[in-house]
């Protein structure tokens, strides 16, 4: 079946559309993992939640910084080809 | 950015308003020095920056604090005791605890002010016969060169303070974990060579596209609406009634969290890093 239309500009798009989404899969369950942990931690030693919540934003912007990799490489797919 | 409100507009390029300006400068300088509208936007957060805390400390520090005393000890504490004090060895305090804290407010007076909608847009609209130039929000700190730059002062700074205090070999010495079995010690050397570059780009990439996404974001949901109204017509008023509040919604998110957050962490992974320089644990 032959496709009509502006195909490469579809396909960029698509494309850009499934790499963001892809790479926040992975990061979004990480950031739910460093929050859950964090709220268990505080619940079993409420005493350390000052410590606990600098590390937690740490590990939460490292983590999160990974969904940006995946926006980078997808607007570089959009804007190169 | 400027979001086309309740127009139809079929050229709505988000993109186009972080890279269209740099063709447009306010005066042009030789050695790409221009003055454009990002260099305009660091010059006012660098204003706020320095003015607002200034403003509030020569009125007077009493014992019993104001609110605005409260917030400015607020901000200070966080900066020396979660910040600074977290990362930085005790020697390391009083050369850098001064770049963290001004990288802290200085980042976060960029990306607030960033959410300030400001009438530099180059555009106007005429309302009643009088020419209005169009508010927009846009962050000097959503661009890849002012991330970048105080990324750089962060990596040499790492290395500068590591050589100083530990010397050049047994520096770059312990990059590498003491103990290495000889054969992993060549992959080792690589991938931690590697990881030091990483992280210049972690770093300024998190700042440069958090901001970058968290201004997309709202320009999407405020202009989704106007975006469908060429292929939907008048049923685009319905994106409009979902769009707006979304995108109130996470400007609100981001202008408060994410704006502060964001400061608070390149600070604090600074300090991190020149802390662990001066005092390399493995």
């Amino acid at each position: 079946m032959a496709l009509e239309g502006n195909v490469n500009d579809a396909a960029k798009t698509i494309v850009l559309g499934l790499a963001t989404g892809f790479g926040a899969i992975g990061p979004g369950i990480g950031v739910g993992i460093i929050f859950g942990k964090t709220i268990e931690a505080v619940g079993r030693q409420p005493e350390l939640r000052g410590q606990l919540q600098g590390m937690m934003w740490l590990g939460f912007a490292l983590t999160e910084a990974i969904v940006f990799y995946a926006l980078g490489m997808a607007f570089v797919a959009f804007a190169i080809t | 950015m400027i979001v086309p409100f309740l127009e139809s507009s079929t050229n709505f390029d988000p993109v186009a308003e972080f890279t269209d300006f740099v063709n447009h400068p306010y005066v042009e300088l030789p050695l790409g020095l221009d003055i454009n509208k990002g260099v305009l936007y660091l010059w006012i957060s660098a204003a706020v920056a320095i003015l607002v805390p200034l403003l509030i400390i020569r009125r007077g520090l009493k014992a019993k604090p104001s609110r605005s005393q409260t917030f400015i000890e607020m901000v200070y504490d966080t900066a020396y005791t979660q910040i600074a004090k977290a990362g930085l060895p005790d020697e390391g305090m009083r050369i850098w605890f001064p770049y963290v804290a001004t990288c802290f407010v200085f980042i976060w007076a960029m990306n607030v002010v960033g959410f300030i909608p400001l009438p530099f847009s180059g555009e106007s609209v005429e309302i009643a016969g009088v020419d209005f130039p169009k508010l927009q929000i846009y962050a000097a700190s959503a661009n890849l060169s002012v991330a970048l730059t105080l990324t750089l002062v962060t990596f040499v700074a790492t290395h500068v303070e590591g050589i100083r205090y530990n010397g050049v070999v047994k520096y770059f010495k312990s990059w590498v974990p003491s103990g290495t079995p000889k054969p992993i010690l060549p992959l080792l050397i690589v991938v931690e060579v590697l990881s030091q570059f990483v992280r210049l780009v972690s770093l300024s990439f998190r700042l440069f596209f958090n901001m970058l996404a968290g201004h997309l974001v709202i320009a999407v949901f405020l202009g989704v609406g106007a975006l469908m109204a060429a292929s939907l017509g008048n049923a685009a008023f319905a994106v409009h009634i979902i769009g707006w509040p979304m995108g109130i919604a996470l400007y609100l998110l981001e202008a408060t969290l994410i704006a502060a957050l964001q400061a608070y962490i390149f600070a604090a992974l600074s300090a991190l890093y020149i802390g662990g320089a001066i005092h390399p644990d493995h």
